[in-house]
């Protein structure tokens, strides 16, 4: 017997899990990652993907309502701000000149 | 000697300060005046008689309106001190209009060469900035009823300014703030308590007073969404003032 809630509580713990997921490998990236191009890189997964995700997920379990919009509003800036001051970042670093971290050069 | 002189004055106004310190009840403690009286009156007559329901912003506006009329007048005065120090310091050509053009834009501003702004950057901060404008004149005007205010909403419209004049750059940005216009804006938020304590002398006899009467409810939030505005408008303007006089440094 599989019910409405039932459906919406699936998907609500499968975006949660999906936004969980992308904030520990973020994080972690953030941390264990040897320079900074590849650290920009994993952090704004967090933002994009993590962030992102959970905000949808709220919404889903929401339901129909005002605050709702909100949430999807807040998931789409996110979703356009995060990559584009990671992309100003990583520009920024390759425009002065920031070496990247390579196998050889260790 | 002078430094002596210096150092004893301070000592000596540093001890009565120190005692009366000393002097006020702990932090946090349930007898304190404040818990006893201030906030319950605050929080059970707040809204009906300062007259909005986010009760911040009826104390900010209405029970403590002189504070922050002092308060938006310091933040003014402050624009001043910030502006006679950075024009001071070798910026006084920057009111001439044939100052050469072309200062670094992008993001990347210590590059030597000026680099040309991503185009990624350029288009969200096009797409996304009359959002902005839009949210920071939501919570201007909202704020005696949701949490957020002029000095909020201010911040926010200032944060768009200067997100604007970084990728478009300042030579796009400054023609749409004229400065005879700017002046203005700048002083607004002095001038808009200014007006409505004016208008508060005509309803009630007190400077700064709301008329408390029921049926005089709307007059009473015009009064003080014509504050919100003057607060945002006039924080807004100064952020914009003080950025803009950085970046021609």
């Amino acid at each position: 017997m599989i019910s409405y809630e039932g459906i919406i509580n699936a998907i609500v713990v499968v975006l949660v899990g999906f936004g969980a997921f992308f904030f520990l490998v973020g994080t972690i990236g953030l941390v264990r990652l040897p320079d900074f191009y590849s650290r920009t890189h994993a952090a704004t997964k967090c933002d994009t993907l993590g962030a992102g995700s959970i905000l949808l997920a709220l919404a889903v379990f929401n339901g129909l309502e005002p605050s709702s919009v909100k949430m999807i509003a807040l998931a789409a800036l996110v979703l356009l701000s995060s990559p584009t001051s990671g992309h100003a970042l990583a520009r920024a670093a390759h425009r002065t000149g920031l070496d990247y971290w390579r196998l050889d050069k260790e | 000697m002078k430094n002596a002189a210096v150092a004893s004055l301070l000592v000596i106004f540093a001890i009565p300060l120190l005692i009366a310190v000393a002097e006020l009840p702990p932090f946090g403690d349930p007898d304190a005046p404040i818990h006893t009286h201030i906030s319950a009156r605050y929080i059970e007559q707040g809204v009906e008689e300062a007259g909005a329901e986010n009760l911040v912003t009826g104390v900010l506006l209405n029970y403590r309106g002189f504070d922050t009329f002092g308060e938006v007048t310091v933040i003014f005065t402050a624009l001043a001190a910030a502006l006679a120090v950075l024009l001071t310091s070798g910026g006084v050509q920057y009111f001439q209009e044939d100052r050469p053009p072309a200062p670094p834009k992008g993001a990347d501003e210590s590059e030597r060469p000026p680099t040309p702004v991503s185009p990624v950057v350029l288009f969200v901060v096009r797409l996304l900035a009359p959002f902005i404008g839009i949210f920071a004149a939501f919570v201007i005007l909202h704020g005696h009823v949701t949490p957020g205010g002029g000095f909020q909403g201010g911040a926010i419209l200032g944060a768009m300014f200067i997100v604007l004049t970084i990728v478009l750059g300042a030579g796009k940005v400054r023609p749409r703030l004229p400065e005879p216009l700017a002046r203005w804006l700048q002083g607004a938020a002095p001038l808009s308590f200014v007006l409505i304590g004016a208008l508060g002398v005509a309803f009630t006899g007190f400077y700064l007073g709301f008329p408390p009467e029921h049926s005089l409810h709307l007059v009473r939030e015009l009064m003080m969404v014509v504050l919100e505005i003057g607060i945002g408008v006039g924080g807004a303007a100064i952020f914009a003032r003080i950025f803009l006089a950085m970046e021609a440094d």
